[in-house]
């Protein structure tokens, strides 16, 4: 049996108890004797305040206890065979490309799933599946979304509010930096508890040591700059001279021809000059000839990697399963000093480094996976706002005051019918002196 | 404690009746004189105001006009060839009237009735220590209703009376003692007052003060329990016997109050009583056997007892 409002069963049991003490605490009348003498005793009211070792009438204390506790218990609400659990759990389980494996997703999601709990699989959107699918859980290739993720898991919060008493969150993820977006604190915050966070292997490349090469033809102007970009953190890779003849690596491929077509450009119809170029913060500042273009159809699904000053792409990048190949239509001259500049020098360095997308699958900031965490309990079921009617919270403080007036009335109703009698008294008495 | 134990209503206390005749034995010889020169009359134990021609010669008195010849000492005045009255002190009886309180507050122990039986105790001995002495012994007894009247007299029986009286008064109610000293003031020159002196108001000190004023001689002997003096230190609803309305409840502040009160109230009835000429005594219960206690309170302490 359980309770729907137990606060008024406890605050029964206490008034209960304090009517339990008030019957050791004892007003009575003292053993009684003669004493001649008795005037020269202060005159005080004749009863007198003692702590009793047992309670004094019993059968009056049962009473009166049975009666509170039967008050409290009514007023509680009383659910013999609850249809409600202690705990249920919002189960956010990614399937998105930042998993390694969907079989750990399912094993750990296995693990956690009991009945009443909602399982909800996730990518870029969130969906509620059955407890019994998630064995079948799939990894998808698109990016994981944990704020799409917590927004449904707000909904299946409101479903659970009739279940369980109190919802846990759990988040079956690797947690990598692209599903963390800038309103995933503000959903995050949202959820009214903590949340338990269940770590699963990451597709997140390790960091390589290979240093960055170049195939190019020997006096290669680039190759003095690829010489010095090498002492930059995080550049590796394959520069690679000509457009043809590229092979799988497990490192990023840039494809930087000397004068072919780059991979996914298309020639200018009119080349034109251009002033700079920039990418990842690094900028150059000097005259080139623009001879490629690329075209928005070819470089769908590709990252810009760098821009010329004019916002035009200078360089892309298409994804190659957990590696990348970049296309670069930079030219680069021979003449002048181009590329001993520190400036060029970056620009090298940042076309040379990690691919966009190994980027997004890296762990994502341990501030914000804590942010996720959360602290304090679970969350109340009266946190989450009901998906039906809402049920007043007065009703029982109604009844309450119901009884009360109860009582009252009656004692107003015995002064009225004892100034009636006065009257009725008073009135027959002046008759008859009348009479 | 079987003495606080309450008096049910219409209940008659057990308890032994006093051994008068031991009592009696013991007091047995001993004199009551008069506290001052008593008024003529009856020849007797006291001495009197009168002066006249009984063997106990006092002085001589040249002889005046009008006095009996056959008076002048006939010898001194062939020795001086003056005329001299020969004086000498009367001895008068001293009709004695012991005033008895037989009210409820007097039944107290309730178990032993020890305020009741130790002024019985002392009216019967200082009745017999005046009947010793020849004097008339009266007894009025203040019970609920009327009052028991003894006339003082001088037989024998007037003693045994007194206790069949006594032994016929259970004290109960509330009588008032004025018309009882009244009763005995009319009839005797000694009134001896055994009461506890509860609830009796001024009249009875004013009728007292009287008396003495028109030369009587008045005791007073307030019989008090120890337990109206130390009363049990348990938390009691104690009630007046004579007041039934009054019931309070005696604990451990309210005992510190009464104890007090009770004090005050006992000093100031002692000096009232005794600010208006009469001997007052008191006698507690438990503290001294009957005999000493009538012995205390017929030893001299007056004009007589230096005469």
């Amino acid at each position: 049996m359980t309770f729907l409002a137990p606060g008024f069963f406890f605050a029964s049991l206490a008034v209960a108890a304090g009517i339990v003490a008030l019957h050791f605490i004892v007003t009575r009348q003292p053993r009684a004797g003669i004493l001649p003498t008795a005037r020269f005793v202060p005159d005080m009211p004749a009863t007198a305040t003692s702590k009793a070792t047992r309670p004094s009438d019993l059968l009056l204390m049962l009473l009166r206890v049975l009666l509170v506790l039967a008050a409290g218990a009514g007023l509680a609400k009383p659910i013999f065979k609850p249809s409600r659990g202690a705990e249920a759990r919002v189960i956010l389980a990614d399937i998105s490309r930042s998993v390694l494996d969907s079989g750990g997703v399912a094993d750990s999601v296995r693990a956690l799933y009991r009945n009443h709990d909602v399982l909800i699989a996730f990518d870029s959107s969130a969906r509620v599946v059955s407890g019994d699918s998630a064995q079948h859980l799939r990894r998808t290739n698109v990016r994981g979304n944990i704020s799409a993720a917590l927004i449904a898991a707000l909904r299946a919060g409101s479903d659970l509010r009739e279940r369980a008493d109190s919802v846990e969150l759990v988040i079956v993820s690797p947690f990598a930096g692209d599903e963390i977006d800038a309103a995933t604190d503000s959903i995050r915050s949202l959820w009214p508890g903590r949340a338990r966070l269940v770590f699963v292997s990451s597709t997140a490349p390790s960091p390589s040591s290979v240093p960055l090469e170049i195939r190019a033809a020997s006096g290669d102007p680039l190759g003095v700059a690829v010489a010095q970009a090498r002492g930059n953190a995080n550049v590796r890779g394959l520069i690679v001279r000509s457009a043809t003849g590229v092979e799988a690596s497990s490192e990023p491929v840039i494809e930087w021809p000397i004068s072919d077509r780059p991979r996914g450009a298309v020639a200018k119809p009119v080349r034109d000059t251009i002033g700079g170029v920039t990418a990842n913060g690094a900028l150059v500042v000097a005259p080139f000839e623009r001879r490629w273009s690329y075209p928005a159809d070819s470089i769908r699904g590709a990252d810009v990697i760098a821009r010329w000053i004019d916002g035009e792409a200078a360089a892309v990048e298409f994804a190659n399963g957990e590696t990348c190949n970049r296309s670069v239509a930079i030219p680069v001259t021979a003449a002048g000093d181009l590329v001993i500049r520190k400036d060029f020098v970056q620009l090298v360095a940042a076309l040379a480094g990690d691919c966009v997308g190994a980027l997004a699958l890296r762990p994502a900031d341990e501030g914000q996976v804590a942010k996720l965490a959360g602290n304090g309990g679970l969350a109340p079921r009266e946190a989450f706002p009901p998906r039906g009617d809402v049920t007043s919270t007065i009703a029982p403080w109604l009844i309450g005051l119901a009884i009360a007036l109860a009582i009252a009335e009656l004692f107003v109703r015995r002064r009225r019918s004892a100034e009636a009698v006065s009257i009725v008294s008073r009135r027959s008495g002046s008759e008859k002196r009348a009479a | 404690m079987a003495l606080w134990r309450e008096a049910r209503p219409g209940a008659v206390a057990r308890f032994e009746e006093p051994d008068y005749a031991a009592l009696l034995d013991s007091v047995r010889g001993i004199r009551w004189p008069a506290r001052s020169a008593v008024r003529g009359g009856i020849p007797g134990a006291h001495t009197s105001k009168m002066r006249g021609s009984s063997a106990e010669f006092t002085e001589y008195r040249p002889y005046r006009q009008g006095d009996d010849l056959r008076r002048i000492d006939w010898k001194l005045f062939a020795r001086s060839n003056r005329a001299y009255i020969r004086l000498s002190n009367d001895r008068a009886i001293l009709p004695t009237t012991i005033v008895l309180d037989a009210s409820a507050s007097m039944a107290f122990p309730v178990g032993s009735l020890g305020k009741w039986t130790l002024a019985a105790q002392a009216s019967i001995g200082l009745a017999a220590v005046a009947r010793n002495s020849a004097d008339p012994v009266g007894f009025v007894v203040a019970k609920e209703g009327d009052l028991i009247q003894l006339p003082p007299r001088t037989r024998q029986s007037v003693i045994n009376e007194m206790v069949r009286a006594i032994q016929d008064t259970r004290p109960s109610g509330n009588p008032p003692m004025t018309p009882a000293f009244d009763a005995a003031a009319r009839m005797s020159g000694r009134i001896v007052i055994v009461s506890d002196f509860l609830d009796e108001g001024d009249d009875l000190l004013a009728a007292a003060s009287r008396a003495v004023v028109s030369g009587k001689e008045v005791h007073a002997l307030h019989v008090i329990a120890p337990e109206e003096i130390d009363p049990p230190r348990e938390t009691l609803l104690v009630s007046d016997p004579e007041q039934p309305e009054i019931r309070r409840p005696l604990n451990g502040d309210a005992r510190d109050a009464y104890l007090a009160a009770f004090s005050a109230w006992r000093d100031h009835t002692a000096h009232e009583w005794s600010e208006a000429g009469v001997a007052y005594s008191v006698a507690i219960v438990g503290d001294e056997a009957p005999d000493h206690l009538v012995r205390r309170l017929t030893s001299p302490r007056g004009i007589a007892a230096t005469a």
